[in-house]
């Protein structure tokens, strides 16, 4: 985007493409709205040319053509363009894509012509077929070309990022070399992973950020019940956006092949929560009950993995008060009863009465809070148990008692799409959970000690955008439901009428 | 469940219908096995009084061992016979446990929920069913309210829960075991008061299954420690060479092994029968018609005999007809319905000795894994009541599950290794009553060695069980399971595995993504999917085929058809469009495949045909690539990867009656398998090579091959080369902890033709249709190369390779010298070699051409007893057209 000091960069591999049609190509420009956008996989011609008529950024496809090499740079707007056309002066970054790994080996040709303009200007390096090799039979892995990486940092004076083409999105590794500091490389999202588009957050310091969604979340897939052969029907039909297949009537939905009465009505009522923002109730489920009737308790929870040693942070807010708490573990990590003890004090001898809500709480915080009380606050094993717990997403999405819009389940994207707008947008669990492991193994280190406060201000954000689903949802609760826009006249409750 | 209780071996031996046959006759061997007393203490001595006066026995004097032993904290492996009792000493154990908790009060009522639980692990979910009746029924008998449960994939998951939270004993399966660990936060309270780990028939974990089970153990220690339990283990296992070794490697504890046997066995008549040459009046069949695929077009050497396949179920008729309820063990499920068939026409053959004279004759039917849950379940309650006299099974049987008492056993064949044949021998005769046991020997090669050499089979030491957990690609995939269970760290270096393989492993993981962290604070696993269910405990992957009755047949008219599916190997052996098979005595047809769904399907229609079918199939290797190589006494040693075909490409139609081919090599229209694996091969050094083909230039028919091809001259020297590659893998387990049968090899006279090369496209990938275009490359590659090398490969039998063919490429040496002693030693003083020395149960060629005396060469020119000097290197032509010749 525009305006930050970051190299955005949309990789779309080679498997999403396949799934992407006209208009969920235009969605996903729209929604991720990056400087670049690069396909890293296979040449394929259709996916190009898909792009380039819709993108009005560039596309870069290093594996078409005959090029060996691309040099591109971003200017300081936002503009990336070829090398030759930016003013050094005004540049952000250069961005370099070779044709396959073997190319790494002439640092000449990969190099920027010349030197940089005498600024650290950060490097971002992509490489479609780039990927880690491992060989479980003699434990070990190893990075193809890494030799000519390391010399090809060490030529630069700005930082390296390396985008593997043919790595996972979430993959980030610095591979060790003989001669000067590691070699970060970052996945692009290709491989077993390949279904998603990601944006890789390139920043001045070189590390990148990178948020994933699936191709299914764009366009019309998007849509629940909409595949490969019913968008195919429904772009016949001449309905190409979702905004279009809201406003079609639920019979012409229904007549089209495949699509039978239920599902018609299913889909049009998910394209109208996601133009409308407005979550839809699908059964006649209310909403969790909520013990003396007070608002719940709003939980969630920091640890250093999915499988945790360590709950390093509770954080706890009241609807009613309005009063957010945390509890964090921020001296001795290798303690974790000291922190579990704190929060369990202040939850009983505050909360004991009230209900407590979370996001995926059956599948992870509970199990884990519950796991943690056991063994290091047995007293309270009774009491937590006792406690009304609940799940909001187990409630809305696995059991479909509601429709949320958002592209994913995350807490983040629904409560955004419904109009939550909280403080900055929050690391990802993964990013979490890497700092206080790097805090783990060296305690006493201050480069190693995460920004706390800031980990409270997104603990906390999580808290107040669950408040504001839940309130989301109970005010469509309350909303009449004569105002659903289908022509199928007469009441109804929801859908599991028909 | 006979009504003879007495059998009277001579007077059956001489009512069979057959000329000459007797005790004495030459082609039997009777060895009559003495009864064993049982050897037994008062209960009272064993027990407490609250156990001792409710348990409705004596204890066996192995029993009591073992209940001491646990007594004293140990951990106990009970290697004795079948239904020895073994089930009792864990069940009783369990019974202490749960006094002692207190949750089972002094007079066998229940006081609580939280204690001592058990967890029992059976090799399958039969086998956990049918134990889960066994135990419950012990502990009703005794009066003690222990709630017992099956938790696997079959236990519904309404009921899940409660039996967590609830029962003291869980039996499962080991992939239930994996699985299951990912969520063991729900299973807090059973572990927490987790006493006692139960492994049966422990044998049974070896090879690549063996590996999955020991890490699976592994990871299970780990978190049953994490909440806070500490179990004794029981293991129980049939007689083995070497259990506590087997044990202690499987558990990573120490154990005290009970294997002085003090149940009874009452005396044993044991058969050795050679069925009679064909062509003496009986029989004008060729070779056993429906073996397991061999080779196309190779004969099976000297077969002038009657099939295993024809005259085991005579004898299994007459037995049954006598009142001696007995089980046909038979290699193939399809063997167990022919069988049937074959039996019933023994009987109408011999009216004059079969005579129906009290109503119908003796019910015989058919068991075997492929046939669906409910008709194995009738079928084994049937025979436990008597009113089946006789069951053809598969190995399905071979182990613990419940169908009574049987006074026979009749083996179809020699199962290939000698603890086989005594469990299976040993499944007859419970209590004290006699018991007969006939191995009916085939026309093959192992089966004639045992009847020619009876020491070899009853006089011998029985095998010993290998489990390796050296192998790190299986390590890798059970530390990542590991990881995402509980958190890694330093407390698991030494106690999960060796520091440097913690942190190699731990640092692949990490660089490939796929864990998070360092050892020394915690390392998480961070893939995007549960590692447990990449864990597949037989090492084998692949989709599995349903089988199903076509659309338009009419199933009322069919009656039940519950067939279980079927792997795809299987499927395309024996499910090939035009295949015939039997379930339940009706034949079917395959008439249609689908490969493509989402679930692949094989269809069949029910058909009556004079005929059944069976299969050929090709081995081969190709696209060979070196790794790494290095040189020994002018050998050239590799080791690489490479894809290994398998092609089951035609089958033959056999005539029912006769077993003679109606039609033979009909193409199954079946693509070739593909397994990329792990290889090491050797070339032959040019000279040795040039210097044997000269020594063996006249050998032909020695090999074992007919005189059509034994013109060839390159025959005697390939002959050796494939009795050096036999030979090789036969003694590997003397060195490596590694079951033959996870071995695969090709010997060669065209080694390079099996390389990849830039040159040619990757063969592999080309051989979709089948084998023969592969091997006409390879022919045509040999034709247009000059100087070739000759050798021998062997592989890695699981995808992907496991770190075998690697191992024997570090020792290469050492397994040379041990394969030349083997070769050399042996006294069989045949040309081609015999079981012990050089034949293969595994070889695709059935075991010809071999030449021992030419595999001696090479091994003592590779190892360097032996010099170029030795050899008559004069005159060797050099530019002799070398064929394509290759075996398995």
């Amino acid at each position: 985007m525009a305006g930050d000091s970051s190299l955005d960069l949309l990789s779309v591999p080679a498997d999403a493409g396949h799934r992407l049609s006209r208009t969920a190509i235009e969605d996903a420009l729209a929604y991720f709205d990056p400087d670049a956008v690069c396909l890293p996989g296979e040449f394929d011609p259709e996916l190009y040319g898909g792009v380039r008529t819709v993108a009005t950024v560039p596309v870069i496809a290093p594996r078409a053509g005959t090029d060996h090499v691309g040099h591109h740079g971003r200017a300081r707007e936002g503009e990336v363009v070829d090398t030759a056309a930016v003013d050094p002066t005004t540049m952000t970054h250069e961005l370099v894509s070779v044709r396959e790994s073997s190319i790494l080996a002439e640092t000449d040709t990969v190099l920027p012509n010349g030197e940089d303009a005498g600024e650290d200007l950060p490097t971002v390096l992509v490489v479609p077929d780039l990927a880690v090799e491992h060989d479980p039979t003699t434990l070990t892995a190893r990075l193809p070309h890494l030799d000519a990486l390391a010399e090809i940092q060490n030529a630069l004076s700005g930082p390296l990022t390396v985008l593997a083409g043919s790595q996972p999105a979430n993959y980030h590794h610095p591979w060790d070399t003989g001669s000067g500091g590691p070699v970060t490389v970052h996945g692009m999202g290709g491989g077993a992973d390949g279904s998603r588009l990601t944006l890789l957050s390139c920043t001045p310091s070189g590390a990148v950020a990178g948020e994933s969604v699936d191709a299914d979340s764009f366009g019309l897939r998007a849509i629940h019940g909409v595949g490969a052969k019913t968008e195919a029907s429904l772009h016949r039909q001449g309905i190409t956006t979702r905004s279009g297949l809201a406003e079609t009537p639920v019979a012409t939905l229904a007549d089209l092949p495949g699509v039978g009465r239920d599902s018609a009505e299913r889909m049009h009522a998910h394209a109208e929560v996601i133009e409308t923002g407005d979550p839809l109730r699908l059964t006649n489920e209310s909403l969790p009950a909520l013990r003396n009737g007070r608002p719940p308790i709003c939980l969630d929870i920091e640890t250093d993995g999915l499988s945790p040693t360590v709950v390093w942070q509770f954080g706890v807010y009241d609807p009613e008060t309005d009063e957010y708490t945390a509890f964090i573990e921020d001296e001795t990590p290798s303690d974790p009863g000291r922190n579990v003890r704190q929060f369990c004090d202040h939850l009983f001898a505050s909360h004991a009465e009230r209900t407590i809500l979370t996001w995926n709480g059956d599948g992870f915080d509970y199990p884990v809070i519950e796991r943690f009380v056991r063994q290091h606050a047995p007293k309270y094993v009774e009491a937590w148990q006792d406690l009304w717990k609940h799940d909001l997403y187990s409630w809305g999405v696995r059991d479909g008692n509601a429709l949320l819009p958002g592209r994913t389940n995350k807490l983040d994207d629904v409560s955004r799409a419904l109009g939550y707008g909280g403080g900055e947008t929050g690391l990802t669990g993964a990013q979490t959970a890497a700092a206080y492991q790097r805090f783990m193994r060296a305690p006493d280190d201050p480069a190693a000690e995460p920004d706390w406060t800031r980990h409270e201000r997104y603990c906390e954000d999580d808290c107040r955008a669950l408040w504001h689903v839940w309130q989301a949802i109970e005010d469509a609760e309350r909303r009449d439901p004569s105002d659903s826009a289908t022509d199928s006249g007469g009441q109804q409750t929801g859908l599991t009428d028909f | 469940m006979t009504q003879d209780s007495t059998i009277d071996i001579e007077r059956l031996i001489e009512t069979f219908p057959r000329e000459g046959v007797s005790l004495d006759s030459d082609s039997i061997t009777y060895r009559p096995l003495p009864a064993r007393e049982a050897d037994t203490l008062p209960s009272g001595e064993v027990l407490r009084p609250t156990l001792a006066e409710r348990y409705p026995f004596e204890p066996f004097r192995h029993q009591a061992d073992a209940l001491d032993a646990l007594d004293r904290d140990e951990n106990v492996t009970v290697a004795t016979s079948t239904s020895s009792g073994k089930t009792d000493i864990y069940a009783l154990q369990i019974a202490r446990n749960l006094l002692d908790s207190g949750v089972l009060a002094p007079d066998g009522s229940r006081t609580g929920d939280a204690g001592a639980t058990a967890l029992c692990i059976y090799p399958t979910k039969a086998l956990a069913g049918d134990q889960r009746e066994s135990l419950a029924d012990r502990y009703d008998e005794m009066g003690l309210d222990v709630r017992v449960a099956r938790y696997d994939g079959d236990t519904p998951q309404s009921e899940r829960r409660e039996i967590r939270e609830r029962a003291d004993v869980i039996l499962t399966n080991p992939m239930g075991v994996s699985t299951y660990l990912h969520d063991h936060d729900r299973w807090s309270r059973f572990y927490t008061g987790l006493d006692l780990v139960v492994l049966d028939e422990s044998h049974t974990h070896t090879g690549v299954q063996g590996m999955h089970v020991a890490w699976i153990l592994r990871r299970l220690r780990r978190v049953v420690s994490h909440w806070g339990g500490d179990p004794q283990y029981v293991l129980t296992s049939a007689t083995i060479g070497n259990p506590e070794e087997h044990s202690e490697e499987l558990l990573d504890e120490p154990v005290t092994v009970v294997d002085e046997d003090g149940s009874p066995r009452g005396p044993r008549d044991l058969l050795l029968w050679n069925p009679p040459p064909s062509g003496s009046g009986e029989e004008r069949g060729t070779f056993a018609a429906d073996d397991p695929p061999s080779a196309p077009g190779v004969d099976g050497g000297i077969s002038s005999r009657v099939p295993a396949s024809v005259d085991a179920p005579r004898l299994w008729n007459h037995l049954t007809y006598h009142g001696v309820g007995s089980l046909l063990f038979c290699p193939s499920r399809k063997l167990t319905e022919i069988a049937v068939r074959r039996a019933a026409e023994h009987r109408s053959e011999h009216p004059g000795y079969y005579r129906a004279t009290n109503g119908p004759f003796p019910s015989l039917e058919a068991y075997n894994a492929g046939m669906g849950r409910i008709t194995r379940q009738k079928r084994e309650s049937s025979f436990k009541d008597g009113s089946l006299a006789g069951l053809a099974t598969t190995s399905a049987l071979e182990l613990g599950i419940d169908i009574g008492d049987l006074d026979g056993v009749v083996l179809l064949g020699y199962p290939g290794q000698r603890q086989q044949f005594w469990q299976r021998i040993g499944r007859a005769g419970r209590g004290g009553s006699r018991s007969v046991g006939v191995l009916v020997a085939d026309h093959r090669t192992l089966d004639q060695y045992v009847v020619d050499n009876p020491e070899y089979l009853l006089d011998t030491d029985v095998e010993d069980a290998v489990v390796d957990t050296d192998n790190d690609a299986v390590f890798a995939q059970h530390l990542l399971c590991a990881a995402d269970e509980i958190a890694l760290d330093r407390a698991d270096i030494g106690r999960f595995a060796s520091e440097e393989r913690l942190r190699a492993g731990v640092e692949m993981w990490r660089r490939a993504g796929r864990l998070t962290g360092y050892l020394d604070a915690v390392v998480h696993y961070a893939g995007a999917r549960r590692p447990q269910t990449e864990v597949s405990i037989y090492g084998t992957g692949g989709d599995e085929y349903e089988l199903r009755l076509a659309d338009d047949v009419d199933e009322a008219a069919v009656g039940d058809f519950d067939a279980e599916n079927v792997a795809r190997n299987r499927a395309f052996r024996d499910y090939h469009e035009g295949a015939v098979r039997l379930f339940d005595g009706q034949q079917f047809e395959v008439t249609a495949i689908h490969d493509d769904r989402p679930q692949p399907v094989v269809e069949l229609e029910p058909v009556d045909r004079e005929y059944y079918t069976r299969t050929l199939s090709d081995v081969n290797v190709v696209d060979a690539e070196s790794e790494r190589s290095r040189e020994v006494n002018g050998f050239t040693l590799h080791f690489g990867t490479g894809t290994v075909l398998v092609h089951h490409h035609s089958y033959d139609q056999v005539y029912v009656e006769s077993n003679e081919p109606k039609e033979r090599m009909l193409p199954t229209a079946r693509p070739p398998i593909r397994m990329e694996t792990q290889l090491c091969w050797v070339e032959v050094s040019e000279e040795i090579e040039r210097g044997l083909l000269e020594k063996y230039r006249e050998y032909g028919t020695e090999t074992g091959v007919d005189a059509e091809r034994a013109g060839t001259p390159q025959i005697g020297y390939v002959a050796g080369l494939h009795a050096a590659e036999h030979a090789m893998i036969k003694t590997a387990p003397l060195e490596l902890l590694v079951d033959q049968g996870d071995l695969g090899g090709l010997s060669t006279l065209v080694l390079d033709s099996h390389y990849a090369s830039p040159e040619h496209d990757e063969l592999g990938a080309t051989a979709e249709r089948s084998l023969d275009a592969v091997e006409a490359v390879i022919a045509d590659r040999a034709e247009s190369s000059t100087g070739t090398a000759s050798g021998w490969f062997i592989y890695d039998g699981v995808e992907g390779g496991i770190g075998f063919a690697r191992a024997i490429y570090e020792e290469f040496e050492t397994l040379a010298a041990h394969a030349r002693d083997q070769l050399r030693n042996c006294e069989c003083g045949r040309p081609d070699g015999c079981p012990a020395c050089t034949y293969s149960e595994n070889c695709g060629n059935d075991n010809a051409p071999l030449l021992r005396e030419s595999a001696i060469d090479v091994f003592e020119h590779l190892i360097g007893d032996r010099t170029r000097a030795d050899l008559d290197l004069a005159d060797a032509d050099e530019s002799e057209r070398r064929p394509a010749l290759f075996y398995a």
